[in-house]
């Protein structure tokens, strides 16, 4: 029963985690898809699927938050590069300032 | 484009049909674009392995992209798919096969002695049940024993629809047959007349075909999701094979008819 409470719960926060670390990742320069999984899964317990990411990416790209753009690659074939857009970069930064204020209200909590 | 092994092959064309599957209903992705970042995913995952890359390789790459079913929340789906969805993952998974087959055997039993606008109206619910229970399973191998339960009312529509669609142009023939009845004054043997009648509805059944597989043709994919789950291995070629064979029958036999007609009679 706490098994699938924490379960719960960790899935909630992991959900709008990925999308602000997604976001944040992207924040200072393009990545191509598979470049931001391989940075993301280095946290660990943030994904647990990594396909996961490209469904988050696509409804960004159609809510207007990232753009992408084809760019050649030396190594390979053409690769699909996400950046943020002016909106994108305004979404970020509210959700960063809101994640800070969270996190320090939930420190000071635990601290009693 | 990397190098797969056969079953790699065979493997990854079943995840990317189960990803195509389950992104489809989303509302707020767009699933081509998804499949296609997940193609390069695998690519880049793969880069440096050896050629042809093994089955083993590329589903330890699937098995970390996880199970396409947890990459859309619930709640981005469209409502009527969230309510199969609530419908066939609650206690009891085979609900919705158990509905459609009820409705079915309700048809069958009831309505029919009843009136055929009811047995029409419960096979019509029945078969949109078994049609919504497909929808949530990408393949119909998967569906294993449920195809007891959600085949019948699909046999029975399918087949009503391709009755139809086949005999069409019998019943627009004899409408026409009888309209230009006169026009045949010089078939005065039954032989000739038989001929000629057979030469025609041949020919125009192969007109028939081929329109058929011209409109198979144009709906591409949506051919497989019209018919699913009977045209899951559809492939184009057999519509273009059968375009084909249709126009050549129509040509052969409107040819044999009309020498006939202008030489023999």
């Amino acid at each position: 029963m706490n098994a699938k409470f924490f379960d719960n719960w960790t899935n909630q926060v992991r959900k709008g985690m990925l999308e602000l670390c997604i976001l944040n990742d992207i924040r200072n320069r393009k990545m191509y898809g598979y470049e931001i999984v391989r940075r993301l899964r280095k946290i660990e317990g943030l994904i647990i699927s990594e396909g996961a990411i490209y469904p988050i990416l696509s409804r960004l790209k159609r809510q207007g938050f990232v753009e992408t753009s084809i760019q050649e690659s030396a190594e390979g074939p053409a690769r699909k590069y996400y950046e943020l857009t002016e909106q994108g970069r305004e979404m970020v930064s509210r959700m960063n300032d809101y994640w800070r204020a969270i996190s320090g209200v939930t420190d000071s909590i635990e601290k009693g | 484009m990397i190098a797969l092994s056969d079953s790699a092959r065979r493997s990854l064309d079943d995840y990317l049909r189960q990803a195509r599957a389950y992104l489809r209903g989303s509302r707020s992705v767009d699933a081509d674009e998804v499949e296609q970042n997940i193609t390069e995913h695998i690519e880049d995952a793969l880069e440096g392995a050896n050629e042809p890359v093994s089955r083993d390789k590329l589903d330890a790459v699937l098995q970390k992209l996880g199970d396409p079913q947890q990459w859309v929340p619930e709640e981005e789906l469209p409502w009527w798919r969230q309510f199969v969805l609530r419908l066939r993952t609650g206690p009891e998974d085979w609900r919705l096969s158990y509905i459609s087959f009820a409705l079915f055997v309700a048809a069958v039993v009831i309505a029919s002695y009843v009136s055929t606008q009811i047995f029409a109206a419960l096979v019509s619910a029945s078969f949109l049940a078994s049609r919504a229970a497909i929808s949530q399973t990408p393949e119909s191998k998967q569906l294993k024993a449920q195809k007891w339960l959600l085949y019948p009312p699909l046999i029975v529509v399918y087949g009503f629809v391709l009755g139809v669609l086949l005999i069409l142009p019998l019943l627009l023939l004899i409408a026409l047959a009888e309209k230009y009845e006169t026009h045949f004054g010089r078939l005065q043997s039954e032989l000739d007349y038989w001929f000629v009648a057979f030469s025609v509805v041949i020919a125009a059944m192969g007109a028939w075909l081929g329109i058929l597989a011209l409109t198979a043709l144009i709906l591409g994919k949506r051919t497989q999701l019209l018919l699913r789950p009977f045209a899951d291995a559809y492939k184009a070629k057999w519509a273009l094979v059968t375009l084909i064979v249709g126009l050549g029958v129509m040509i052969a036999s409107a040819i044999v008819g009309l020498v006939y007609y202008t030489y023999f009679t």
